[in-house]
């Protein structure tokens, strides 16, 4: 794997400049390597949790205005501070297991949950080069991800010796298996167009004309199955079953508290901001500016490559990702206010009744388009 | 040796020991659900080992099938079904005991052999790291196709097979009315296809 | 072939009216966004109680004759009136009273039927306490009277929606003698009397009015 942090079109390389700083002090250039390795990590680290962050204030407070509330207030301006409160109140809680529980299961939940999660952060591009890693198999390495946290969530909720949890275990798990089939096909249909699994090479190509060469317009239907069954997998409110508090306390987090706890809130809203950055990526265009940048450069008579429209383009693709996954996360919040939770027999009916056979006639449909029209739908 | 190799054998080492301990702990623990969470751990190394091999794609493929799908459905049959059971002493279990570790014994001293005897430094062909989805795809829908075919019938097969087990329609009548039960009564009402040789 | 593509039309119908549905909603919830918020925050601000409020009773003890209709007509025969019969003045000498706001449910009963009216109904709502014999009030708790919102100065007062001025959905700085929607009692009364004059000039011709549609069916 190729560690990248770096500007557009390699022209301001970090890494590479970092290596070289370190080689002018006499460290050899593997050690200099392995060095430099904690660093892209703990970008990854700081960019989820200020996400995270960011969209517990939102949540907080969007929820509130859509019902006609103030929301929190008192901690920070506008309660900015707040998501940072209830960081440290869910640290400095005890760290309880309960009696009958499972210890060391009980512990491995949680992180099973989470770290799948972040790890899938890899793959999200902010720019041409700015993204961790740019792996071959980029999608699908998160689709693959994504499927370890069943596994996390039926250890959390069989280790609680609580038959809410099992039950909340079990459902979560359900649910994400029949999510990802669709998820999946959705996902197949985006990549036969851009003929590669890179998330680079999916943005790069819809960004010919700016705007009107996004995916929604070659990809309507499945732009919604994919938002659908993303709302699913991270059990977000109108499927949100798992924990759904009427009938299961809270699901598998029944007998969490402290920092286990917050490791799966954290994981619920790394997961919603994934989804929703994924979403920019597949459909939004990325880091593409509505209109194409490269018009704008040749407008003020300047070369892409001069290290002012560089740093320039590299702010507007971080903003534009950021936006357009904000905008995303935004509808998530108000379909939460606006639908009421599902049954469960309605979700695997929607799932595999409805989701299943459209993705599979968008997938074949998308392929007949591509072969009769090569020009709009990727050679 | 360079630090990247160095790297590479640790991680070989780590991830063989995992897949190792993790396969005796499958066999050998008593809570089948451990057993269970372990051959989930093991199939996880493996997908490892992949990777170490540069074969990402293979790796993730190993994870979303083994760890996603059918780890996953071990999991929820156990937990659907957790019910604890007295065991019944099986006679002549000594010798049944002695038979199996006869066979194993045999088939392990079989693979030592063919370790010691098989030249493994081969110089194979050159890792082709990214391009492998491709290659993949293309052997799928070239030389292999056959073979991938029949596998995809054989899943049909199999579906078509757990769905008609599933909806037990057919097999179980009302003792009362000699209806057939469930589904059939709840949902609207259809003739079942093989009704007729039960009744016969 | 038909039925099937008959079917499958029906699905999509379903599907976009399912679609037509959820985005309504959505624009329900995003319409609710650029409302005020309705918040008051209560310690610092809190709503006027509106003149018939049924809060803590008030009890004036040199009022009270110890009839016990209030015990009668109180659906717990919830209050405790403490007499003795003084032989001398052939008279009821009340020595206590007391009402549980515990058990009380405000229904006003006991204040509608005293027939000394020494019983009456505050604005008084905040009864929390830490522990629930001390909502038991006796005579003298009774007595006291409540600190007005109006005139606390540590809370700034709020008009409820009811009494708002026509138009406004804000309470939150409204000039204060600014008259709610609507007429007051008073303006009502007035506008009855004038009306009251003029209709008994027009009483006449109505009822022939209403005579002749009699007629006509
Ligand atoms: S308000 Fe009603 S419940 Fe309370 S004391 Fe009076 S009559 Fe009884
Ligand atoms: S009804 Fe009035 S006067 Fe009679 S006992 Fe009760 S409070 Fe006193």
């Amino acid at each position: 794997m190729t560690v990248l942090v770096a500007s557009v079109n390699s022209g301001i390389d970090i890494e590479l400049s970092f290596n070289e700083a370190l080689k002018n002090v006499g460290v050899s250039p593997e050690i200099a390597h392995l060095l430099w390795i904690p660093f892209p990590m703990g970008l990854v680290l700081i960019a989820a949790v200020i996400g995270v962050l960011v969209t517990v204030w939102l949540e907080r407070k969007i929820s509130a205005a859509a019902q006609q509330r103030i929301g929190p207030e008192y901690a920070g301006a506008l309660g900015i501070l707040q998501p940072m409160a209830d960081g440290l109140k869910l640290l400095t809680k005890e760290d309880i297991i309960p009696a009958r529980a499972d210890g060391l299961l009980f512990t491995l939940g949680p992180i099973l949950v989470l770290v799948p999660v972040i790890l899938s952060w890899l793959i999200v591009p902010f720019g041409q080069s700015l993204l961790i890693s740019n792996v071959g198999i980029g999608i699908f390495l998160w689709i693959a991800l994504s499927s370890i946290q069943p596994i996390g969530l039926l250890m959390s909720g069989y280790a609680s010796n609580n038959k809410y949890s099992l039950l909340g275990g079990l459902r979560a798990a359900a649910q994400s298996i029949s999510y990802e089939i669709p998820l999946a096909l959705a996902v197949l249909a985006v990549v036969m167009m851009s003929n590669s699994l890179s998330t680079v090479d999916i943005v790069e190509q819809q960004n010919g004309l700016g705007l009107l060469s996004w995916n929604v317009w070659r990809q309507p239907v499945g732009f919604v199955i994919f938002w659908i069954c993303a709302l699913a997998e991270c059990e977000r409110l109108p499927f949100d079953l798992p924990e759904a508090e009427e009938e299961l306390v809270a699901g598998y987090q029944t007998e969490y508290a402290g920092m286990k706890f917050a490791l799966f809130y954290l994981g619920s809203y790394i997961n919603l901001v994934l989804s929703a950055l994924l979403v920019s990526v597949l459909y939004l265009g990325g880091w593409g500016f509505p209109i194409p940048i490269e018009w704008f450069a040749s407008w003020t008579g300047q070369s892409i490559d001069a290290p002012l429209i560089q740093i320039f383009t590299a702010s507007v693709g971080i903003i534009m990702t950021v936006i357009k996954a904000y905008l995303l996360v935004f509808l998530a919040i108000l379909l939460r206010w606006t639908t009421p939770r599902v049954r469960i027999d309605q979700l695997l009916d929607l799932g595999w009744k409805f989701l299943l056979p459209i993705s599979l006639v968008n997938l074949l449909v998308t392929a007949a388009l591509k072969i009769a029209f090569p020009i709009a739908f990727g050679g | 040796m360079n630090i990247a190799n160095s790297t590479e054998l640790i991680c070989f080492i780590i991830l063989g020991t995992i897949v190792i301990v993790g396969a005796l702990g499958v066999v050998f623990l008593n809570n089948i659900v451990y057993s269970a969470f372990l051959l989930g751990g093991v199939f996880m190394s493996v997908a490892g080992l992949y990777l170490l091999l540069n074969a990402s794609f293979v790796a993730a493929a190993q994870i979303l099938v083994y760890v996603g799908a059918v780890n996953v459905l071990i999991l929820f049959a156990i937990m659907l079904v957790n019910k604890r059971e007295e065991l019944k002493p099986i006679k002549g279990l000594q010798l049944r005991r002695i038979l199996s570790g006869l066979v194993c014994s045999g088939l392990l001293i079989l693979l030592i052999r063919v370790d010691l005897t098989t030249t493994w430094n081969l110089p194979g062909p050159n890792a082709i790291g990214e391009l492998s989805t491709e290659r993949i795809g293309e052997h799928l829908f070239t030389d292999y196709l056959l073979p991938f075919e029949l596998a995809s019938v054989l899943l049909l097969m199999a579906m078509i097979g757990a769905i008609v087990l599933a909806r037990r329609d057919v097999l179980v009548s009302d003792i009362g009315t000699g209806e057939s039960a469930d589904q059939i009564l709840i949902e609207k009402k259809k003739t079942p296809i093989l009704i007729d040789k039960i009744s016969q | 072939m038909l039925s099937f593509f008959k079917k499958v039309t029906e699905y999509a119908k379903d599907a976009v009216g399912a679609a037509n549905y959820l985005a309504q909603g959505l624009a329900v919830t995003f319409d609710h966004m650029r409302r005020r918020p309705i918040t008051v925050q209560y310690p610092y601000e809190k709503l006027i109680p509106s003149e018939r409020y049924r809060g803590r009773i008030h009890y004036e003890f040199d009022k009270c004759i110890a009839c016990e209709v209030c015990v009668r007509v109180c659906p717990i025969n919830l209050p405790v009136v403490d007499w003795v019969m003084n032989k001398e003045t052939k008279k009821k000498e009340l020595r206590n009273y007391s009402i549980d706001f515990g058990a009380c449910i405000f229904c006003g009963n006991c204040v509608e039927y005293c027939p000394t009216n020494c019983l009456s109904m505050t604005e008084e709502y905040e009864l929390a306490a830490f522990d629930r014999h001390s909502l038991n009030y006796d005579n003298v708790a009774l007595g006291r009277l409540p600190t007005s919102v109006t005139t606390d100065p540590s809370v700034k007062p709020l008009r409820e929606l009811a009494y708002l001025p026509e138009g406004c959905m804000d309470p939150h700085d409204i000039p204060q003698d600014k008259s709610r929607a609507g007429k007051l009692p008073l303006e009502v009364l007035e506008l009855m009397n004038s009306e009251d004059n003029s209709n008994q000039k027009d009483e006449k011709e109505n009822q022939t009015v209403f005579i002749k549609d009699k007629s006509e069916e």
